[in-house]
């Protein structure tokens, strides 16, 4: 009975590609039941392919969730946080994130924190400079907050914490919007 | 049944990953849980007791399964009830190894397109339906295949990167 069990799962996995996604992450999210996930498990465990990519998919999911980025609004002043440590470097995808949401046509006013950002080079300093323009053309500022002591560094060698406001507390940085 | 040590190491790897997936990332026992359950595992081969050699997995499985058991009964005999309940077992990669793999992690992601990932977006976090995804991106069924299978091939040579450089290590 096993043996056939295992078969149908086998089959069903192995078959389309599409359907064997759909049970990993459901495996991975545990919205799988009980019996097909010990089904999944069973196959798994004397199926190395499979058992790749229930890994390839767990570092896809975290690699999709990883890029994301954190927005909130205080009054009229929009806080961009990152969701998880970052670099502003040219091959980021936090980068281009980082513009996309900062140079939306609405985006005016904007604290963008900096504390998860370990790493900035002249990619990154340049579109920090370009979301600058783009509020001041709109009549609007960004700031910056809490700056990481690599990226402060930068940060006063290419002098533009003389042209963007830095602060260290959250509370200040929005009072001075 | 005899079988070769790599083939027992292979074993190990995939048993591993179910105990840390049904006991949690942290669990500080996840080893001793392995260990038990290949012992008894080889002891059952070595002596035939495996009465359909072609489910090893499923057999495999069904000795895991026992020992967790045991390991959980242990620990509420051991130690006295928790008045808040435990959490359930985190579902993402433990921060430790996504710390390790991030910059690999990026340049997989570096190698998608905007439509790719936002293709994948919600098939995998926003759990939209195949059917779904396709008549809001307007791709057909086989594109849709390309593109997974794609990501996937990337993401699967990041795994098998990583577990190269371990067993160099």
């Amino acid at each position: 009975m096993t043996l056939i069990y295992q078969k149908a799962m086998e089959t069903k996995l192995h078959a389309d590609p599409v359907v064997r996604e759909e049970i990993i992450t459901k495996y991975l999210t545990r919205k799988l039941d009980q019996g097909t996930a010990a089904q999944f498990e069973d196959h798994y465990l004397s199926c190395q392919e499979c058992f790749e990519e229930v890994r390839a998919t767990e570092l896809l999911i975290s690699g999709l969730g990883r890029s994301g980025i954190e927005r909130t609004q205080d009054h009229d002043v929009t806080v961009v946080r990152f969701a998880a440590p970052a670099e502003l470097t040219a091959s980021s995808l936090d980068l281009h994130a980082l513009a996309r949401m900062v140079q939306a046509p609405n985006e005016t006013k904007v604290l963008i924190d900096l504390s998860q950002v370990s790493r900035i080079d002249s990619a990154g300093l340049g579109m920090l400079m370009r979301c600058y323009t783009h509020a001041v053309k709109n009549a609007g500022t960004i700031k910056l907050l809490n700056p990481t002591s690599q990226v402060k560094r930068v940060l006063s060698i290419t002098r533009i914490d003389s042209v963007v406001p830095t602060y260290d507390d959250e509370k200040a940085a929005l009072k001075s919007f | 049944m005899n079988l070769p040590d790599l083939e027992i190491e292979k074993l190990g790897v995939r048993l591993r990953y179910k105990v840390r997936y049904q006991l949690g990332f942290a669990c500080p026992d996840i080893d001793d849980v392995v260990q038990e359950t290949l012992r008894r595992f080889l002891d059952a081969s070595q002596a035939d007791r495996m009465r359909t050699p072609g489910a090893t997995g499923a057999f495999l499985n069904g000795i895991c399964r026992n020992v967790i058991l045991e390991y959980r009964r242990r620990l509420f005999r051991d130690a006295p009830m928790p008045e808040v309940p435990p959490e359930p077992p985190p579902n993402h990669l433990p921060p430790t190894e996504l710390f390790e793999l991030r910059d690999a992690i990026a340049e997989g992601m570096k190698q998608l397109s905007a439509r790719d990932q936002q293709v994948l977006r919600a098939f995998y976090l926003e759990e939209r339906s195949v059917e779904e995804i396709l008549e809001l991106t307007g791709l057909s069924p086989s594109n849709f295949r390309v593109v997974l299978c794609r990501a996937k091939e990337k993401f699967r040579q990041i795994y098998c990167d990583r577990v190269k450089s371990q067993a160099a290590n």
